[in-house]
Formats: structure tokens, sequence, C-alpha cells
């Protein structure tokens, strides 16, 4: 007889407008159990766990906690029944405390006087029991990522919680505070808590999680225990019969993509500084050049200067001093238009601000930047027949899912406006592209397309800056790896030094605290 | 069958505020289906009302565009009165300085002078934005006020016509007339300028590569200025060809109309353009079809106080019934979704 479970949900189906999210899904969650729900973006992951913690309704669809039937209509609702969930992006309050942010919206002790004296000593006492040391009288803004993550945890364990969802914990971690994280999770497992723990990475899975259940496009595809599973069965399990795994980037191991034979520099920043309009010194001193057919990699923990870095390059913002250079001309003071028809090609971090017009066509949206070019323009007239042509191809091509040219881009989703930005950016013949978290809200298929795509780029001879969050995009396809901080390059390693804990020590600004 | 559905919710906002006038009227004791008839008819009945119509739609259409074309790049233009009104000085002090000039020369500089009149008041507003990143909606209603001052300056100044009783200015120079395309009734050219200027936008906004930076700009700044758009050139260009535009407004007026400058010849056309731009949504191309609309409501309005002593301000709440009920279709969408 297998163990009894804690939690059951049963045939939930979940539509939005006419995409259907999920359908006909069970999921189930056994005691002291870490439970791996794996999916590429758009599997219905999260969605099935916001159902759970009360963010969405199901269309139709039972949870069973314990053997009784629940209704979560609310947060508070799944908290009352001792489920608690640490969303991607944290909600706290930047400038409250810790203690402060872990009580806020709790009953206190002593409501009329903010002695929080008996709430604290509770804390502390959970911090000890799961090993989790923080100063509770730190503000949170100053902590770092892995910290906060912490806090948002203690969060749910001072409610009271008995489940803990955890959606993709380990998105702006460094390699360090994952295995801080792993360690927490094993505890809290120990203490009698069960854990989701929403990921795409199959490695995470198979490292931490005692079983694993598969989503895909809103289905159940398999649960079963690690022992059980291989590599090959969950990737098949993520992404279907429809990807060709022979010509994947992810999932073959790829040779000789070392140093490449740098007889010319497309790029090259020297000493390149930059103080923004609100006088905050973003950059400093960044050199570095980038060689014909070089991917070269940019990690650090977001706003540590690498979208001020794009910028800068594309001519977006003036740099304070400094040089930049192309193909050895200098190019320091020139405007982002005139880079664009030097063959610069950009792929924003922030699509819905940087990237996408929400209020014109996928057609519009295609051909920005590029509208002045033949075969979309001549001399000053547009010739719709020819973008529209060419916009349905790009349709195809990349899979964009819309009606056509004309649909408004409002109503695309995120990863579809994704697949527009990617589309665009490879439209065209470039010699330098700047791609900040270019896969981010992609699939898993569309996640390989990309490499692919990035890699034959880079086979014709152009540069690449090639920024992300996502260490492991970056090992996978880097020739080199530079890691920010604080505006700063501290430090660039070779492909064949590439490590995953040398790349975390440098990301969490050790070097530099220690100087 | 997705036309008719994009139709629907005007027709229905135009149906709702009817109803309401309606009901209104009612209460007042008119009969409500008698002034509808006046409403609706009185441009078709005679080639008189027809025309009245006509000449209605040349201002309408013109400040209506005035505030569509800036609001493509995202800008407000809250100022084509003062636009128009400045346009109307330009194209009158030409007219009358060069009175002696031949047609051939004098007409076009009339106009010329005009547009470019209104041009520079929007540019005194675009710059302020462009510069030092002054709101445009501030400082183009002031500058309304400052065109009132200016009208009544020259109105009353060295070119006043001392036997009108309200601040007039002689009469331009014959030449700078608009030629007449119908003598009785009357109907000057200005229609096919407004004409050419309406199509003009039409082809500029959806058929070139400028227009296409200007509507991208309008959609998100941001990210047009990304992808390499100068969009705080596109911001001041806007709102300079807007202002060009209610310049010409102003100079139809003058041309056209009254041949002289007259305290008060903007009328209620700047304002009933805004209402206009809003309820075409912004979109130049359908500007000239709710000013056709229009028109017709304001004829047929002011027949409606002579046959039947209804105020004639009924027409105005109908129209601003009609644009809240469309507004209000916004929000309903949206919540269907």
């Amino acid at each position: 007889m297998e163990q009894e479970n804690v939690l059951l949900m049963q045939q939930v189906n979940k539509t939005f407008d006419k995409v259907i999210a999920l359908s006909n899904v069970n999921f189930e969650l056994k005691p002291k159990e870490i439970l791996g729900l794996l999916g590429g973006n758009g599997a219905g992951k999260t969605t099935l766990m916001n159902i759970l913690y009360g963010l969405y309704r199901a269309d139709s669809g039972k949870v069973i906690l314990k053997g009784q039937p629940v209704t979560i209509l609310s947060p508070r609702d799944a908290i009352r029944h001792g489920i608690g969930m640490v969303h991607q992006h944290f909600l706290q309050i930047n400038n409250y405390t810790v203690l402060e942010n872990i009580i806020l919206g709790s009953r206190v002790s002593r409501p009329l006087t903010a002695n929080y004296s008996v709430e604290e000593a509770a804390i502390k006492e959970l911090c000890e029991r799961f090993g989790l040391e923080i100063d509770l009288s730190a503000r949170v803004e100053t902590l770092p990522m892995g910290t906060r993550q912490k806090v948002e945890i203690l969060k749910a364990l001072y409610r009271g919680v008995s489940i803990l969802i955890l959606d993709e914990p380990t998105t702006n971690l460094i390699p360090q505070e994952v295995d801080s994280l792993f360690e927490t999770l094993k505890i809290m497992v120990r203490e009698g808590l069960s854990i989701v723990f929403i990921t795409h990475k199959l490695r995470e899975v198979l490292s931490i999680c005692d079983r694993i259940t598969v989503l895909r496009e809103g289905k159940n595809v398999i649960s079963l225990t690690r022992k059980d599973a291989s590599d090959e069965m969950l990737v098949r399990a993520m992404v279907g019969d429809k990807m060709d795994l022979e010509k994947s980037v992810m999932f073959t191991s790829r040779e000789g993509t070392g140093a490449v034979s740098a007889s010319q520099d497309v790029l090259h920043l020297e000493g390149v500084s930059m103080i923004d309009q609100q006088k905050i010194q973003e950059l400093t001193d960044i050199s570095f050049s980038i060689g014909s057919g070089e991917i070269f990699g940019v990690a650090g923990v977001a706003g540590n200067g690498q979208r001020e870095l794009a910028e800068v390059v594309m001519g977006i913002q003036p740099v304070t001093s400094g040089k930049i250079s192309f193909n050895d001309q200098e190019i320091t003071t020139l405007n982002t238009k005139d880079r664009i028809a030097e063959g610069f090609v950009y792929v924003p971090e922030d699509r819905l601000a940087d990237g996408f017009l929400n209020k014109a066509s996928v057609a519009h949206n295609l051909i920005l930047g590029y509208h002045n070019l033949e075969p979309y323009s001549r001399k000053g007239i547009i010739n719709w027949k020819n973008v529209n042509e060419s916009s349905r191809k790009m349709i195809s091509e990349y899979n964009i899912k819309t009606t056509g040219p004309d649909e408004i881009g409002g109503n695309l989703s995120g990863g579809n406006i994704q697949r527009v930005m990617i589309a665009r950016a490879f439209s065209q013949p470039s010699r330098l592209m700047i791609a900040h978290n270019p896969t981010r809200g992609l699939d898993i298929p569309s996640m390989d397309f990309v490499y692919q795509k990035l890699l034959e780029h880079a086979s014709t001879g152009a540069g690449t800056l090639l920024i992300s969050e996502d260490l492991d995009e970056l090992l996978l396809i880097s020739n080199r790896i530079a890691v920010m901080y604080r505006g700063k390059v501290v430090g660039i390693l070779p492909r064949e030094k590439f490590e995953k804990y040398e790349i975390g020590r440098l990301m969490s600004g050790y070097e530099q605290e220690s100087k | 069958m997705t036309q008719i559905r994009k139709f629907f919710p005007y027709l229905i906002s135009v149906l709702a505020a009817f109803v309401v006038v309606g009901i209104l009227l009612w209460v007042l004791g008119f009969n409500p289906l008698k002034a509808y008839q006046t409403i609706l008819f009185t441009s078709f009945r005679t080639p008189n009302g027809f025309i009245q119509t006509l000449l209605k739609w040349i201002p309408l259409t013109l400040t209506a565009l005035a505030f569509t074309v800036p609001l493509s790049s995202g800008k407000f233009n809250i100022g084509a009165e003062g636009q128009m009104l400045v346009g109307a000085i330009g194209a009158a002090a030409v007219g009358i300085l060069f009175k002696d000039l031949p047609p051939a020369l004098l007409l076009p500089l009339v106009i010329l002078a005009g547009m470019l009149a209104g041009a520079f008041w929007g540019l005194i507003a675009a710059w302020l934005l462009y510069q030092f990143n002054i709101n445009e909606i501030l400082s183009t209603v002031l500058l309304n006020f400052i065109s009132f001052a200016l009208v009544d300056f020259v109105a009353t100044g060295p070119w006043r016509d001392p036997a009108a009783g309200h601040p007039t200015t002689v009469p331009i120079g014959a030449g700078g007339f608009l030629p007449m395309l119908v003598k009785n009734p009357p109907l000057h050219s200005g229609i096919i300028l407004a004409i050419i200027v309406a199509v003009a936008v039409y082809f500029f906004t959806s058929k070139t590569t400028s227009g296409y930076e200007l509507v991208v700009t309008g959609a998100n700044p941001r990210a047009s200025k990304v992808h390499g758009i100068n969009i705080r050139k596109m911001f001041l260009f806007s709102l300079v060809i807007g202002a060009a535009v209610a310049g010409l407004a102003g100079v139809i007026e003058v041309a056209g109309t009254h041949h002289r400058l007259i305290e008060g010849l903007h009328s209620n056309f700047p304002t009933l353009g805004l209402i206009i731009g809003l309820m075409a949504r912004g979109k130049n191309q359908a500007v000239p079809f709710v000013a056709f609309f229009i028109s017709i409501l304001e004829v047929g309005g002011s027949a409606m106080q002579r046959t039947i002593m209804v105020p004639v301000q009924i027409v105005l709440i109908a129209e601003a019934l009609i644009l809240i009920f469309i507004l209000l279709s916004d929000i309903i969408k949206r919540r269907q979704k």
C-alpha cells in the first residue's frame, strides 16, 4: 500500500478566453515529499498551483485536502488550509525590515504599541528549527536574492503552512544560493512539510525531488518517482514528439564551442562608464571585445547594469566616458538608427516596454526598426503587400500564434510576443546581435530553436552579446562569459574555465567585497 | 460581418443618445419624433440645407484632424482653437496687406500665410515640449487664451472696420477670396482643400515610412526609441502638422466664408472637432465621416430651433451623450473579455 496523500486535485479544467490552459489535470502530493512539477513555459504548472493557492478559479475540478474536499477562493483561504506559495516575484515591501515583512497582514499580540517581541521570538525559533540564518532587523532591500527568498519562505512558515509551493524558485539565484535553498527544503520536509517545486529545469528536479509530475500543454504526461526517472524520459515527456532531439542544442553535448579564432573584433568597449539622468553611476569602466563569430555571454544578478550595458551598446543611452568601436570604427556617438543601419540588432529584456507595440498590428511590430529597408518600403512609401507577405512567412516559421499580420499586438500572449521579437531580430542579416534574456517565456522547443538560430547567426561571423539571468543558457552556448556586479565587469571566463560556482561567486560580488 | 460588428456599438450609442434626448424633449413638452425628423433630414431636404452641411463639415473635419494627427503620435493638441484663430489672423493680415495682388498670387499667399501662422502657434507648444518637456496639453490650452487677445488686438486695431459694431477687420483683397463652386446657394472651394488634407493625412499615416514612425511612436514611444526612431522629433512634427491643419481651418473661414477677420469666427468648431476626434477614437481615416454626421446634427439643430422652437443646445446634449455612450461601450467590451 502506498503512502496516503495530503493533497489531491482531480479533473481540473481552466480556460483563458479561448485558450485551454488545463484540461482534466490530476495532481497528487504525498506527506513529507518534495514533488517536482516539471514542464516548459505554457505547460500549465503555475496555473495549476495558482488555482490551488486561490489566485485563479478552476472552471471545474475538485481539491481534496487530507481526505476532505475543500473550496479555496482566495490566498487567505489557502493559508487557512495550510497552503503557502512563494512566487517568482517576491511580494515584499522594500524599506520594511525582515520582521515587519513577515508579520505584515497577520495578527500581532500588541497592536497598539508596535512592540513585536513576542512575534520576533516565534520567528527566531522558526529560523533555528529550519536552519535559516536571517537578520530580522535588516531592511529587505539590502538583502541578496537568496535571502529575500528565505524571507518569503519564512513568511509562509510563520503562517503555519504544511504545504509550500515554490514557483521557479531558482530563477534569480546564484548556484551557491540554490544549494542553500535545497538544504532548507530538505530540512522542511524532515520537519513534516510537503513541498511542490515548480520548475522547467531537469537537473534541479533530479537532484532534489522525491517524485516528479510532468505537464505539457495543460495535460498530465507522467508522474513517477525519481528512482524510475531518467533524463531522456523526462525530456521526451516535456517536449513531446514534435521536437527533433538530435538537432537540439539543449539536449546534445556540443563540441568545439571553445575559443574562436579571434581574427577580428566586431565590437570593442574601452573604459565605458555611464551616469544616467538621475545621476546614478550605472556602468563603471567596462572594457571587453567581442570577436567575429563569438557569443559573448554576460552573467549577473538582475539589475547589476546589464540593461544599461545593452542600451549603451545600442546607442539608446549615451556613454559618459570611454569608447565604443565597431569593426575598428569608433561609434561612441552614433545614434541608434545609424547603428541599426550598421547591422546592430537588439532583443530587449523588457518586452512590453522596450520591444513591443501593444497598440499596433503584428505586421507593424515585425518591421519595427527595419521599416526603412527594402522590400518593406521604397523611397519613403511602405509596400504593405510585401510587409504582409514576409509577416506571414515569419508567423509560420517562428510559430507565432496569431490570426494574421493585422491582429492587434495586445491580443498576443507573452510567449508569442517574445516570438515576434525573435522573428524580427533574425529577419535581417546583422553583424552584431544584442540579446537580453532572449528565451524568457518560451517553451522548450522554442528555446532550443532560439539557441539554434543564435549559433547559426554566430557562424556567419557576426558577434553576439548574450545577456542572460539564466546561467544554464549562458553555459550552454557562450564562448566566453563576463560577470557583472554593480555596473562593473568583475571577471571574464573563457569556455574551458566555465565553472558554475566560480561564476556564482563573482555574481555575488564576493571578490569585490574582499578586496 | 466583422464590419457590421465593428459598427454595432456606434449604432447603439447613437440610438441610446436619441432615446435619452427624446425623453428630455418629451418632458419639456416637444414632439420628439418631429424634432428628430428636422435634425436628421434638414441636410437632405433642400440644396441649401445640404450646402450648409458641407460648409460645417469643412472646419469640423480640419479641427478634428488637428487633434487626431498629433494623437497618432500620442500627443494631445487641445489648442486647435488658438491655432485656427492665429491661422485666420495670418490669412487676414496677408489678404489686407497685399490686397491689390491678382488672385493667382494672393490666394496661395493667403493660404500659405494662414497655415504657417497656425503651424507657428503649434510650434510654440511643440518646442516647449521638445526642449523643456513641458506638457503639451497645458501649453496648447493656455496659448488659446493668448490667441483670443491677439484676435481682439487685430480686429480693433489699425485694420478695424469702423462701420461694424463687432470687432471686425476690413475685408481682404478680392484676389484672396476662395473661388465659388456653386453660386446659389453659395459653396466655396474650401471643401476641395479639406478633402485634399483628409486624403493626404490618410495616405501619410498609412502608407509612408514617416507616417509609420508617427503611428508606432503613438503605440509605444519607448519601444520606438529603442528601435531607432527619434520620438521627440515625431512629437514636434505631429503637433506642428496638426496646428497647420487647424490654421487652414482659419484660412477657409476668412478667405471662404467671411472675407475678413471677425472675432468669434471659430464658433464652436474646435470644441466639436475634439468631440469628433474622440468619437473617431483618434483614427484619422474615420474623422471625415464622423464630421459629416455631426454636421448633419448641427444643421438640423439650428433648423429645429427655427421651426419648432426647440433650443439648439439639445443637439449639443445629444452629441455629448453619443460620445459618452461610445466611451461606455469601450468599458463594456473590456468587461466581456
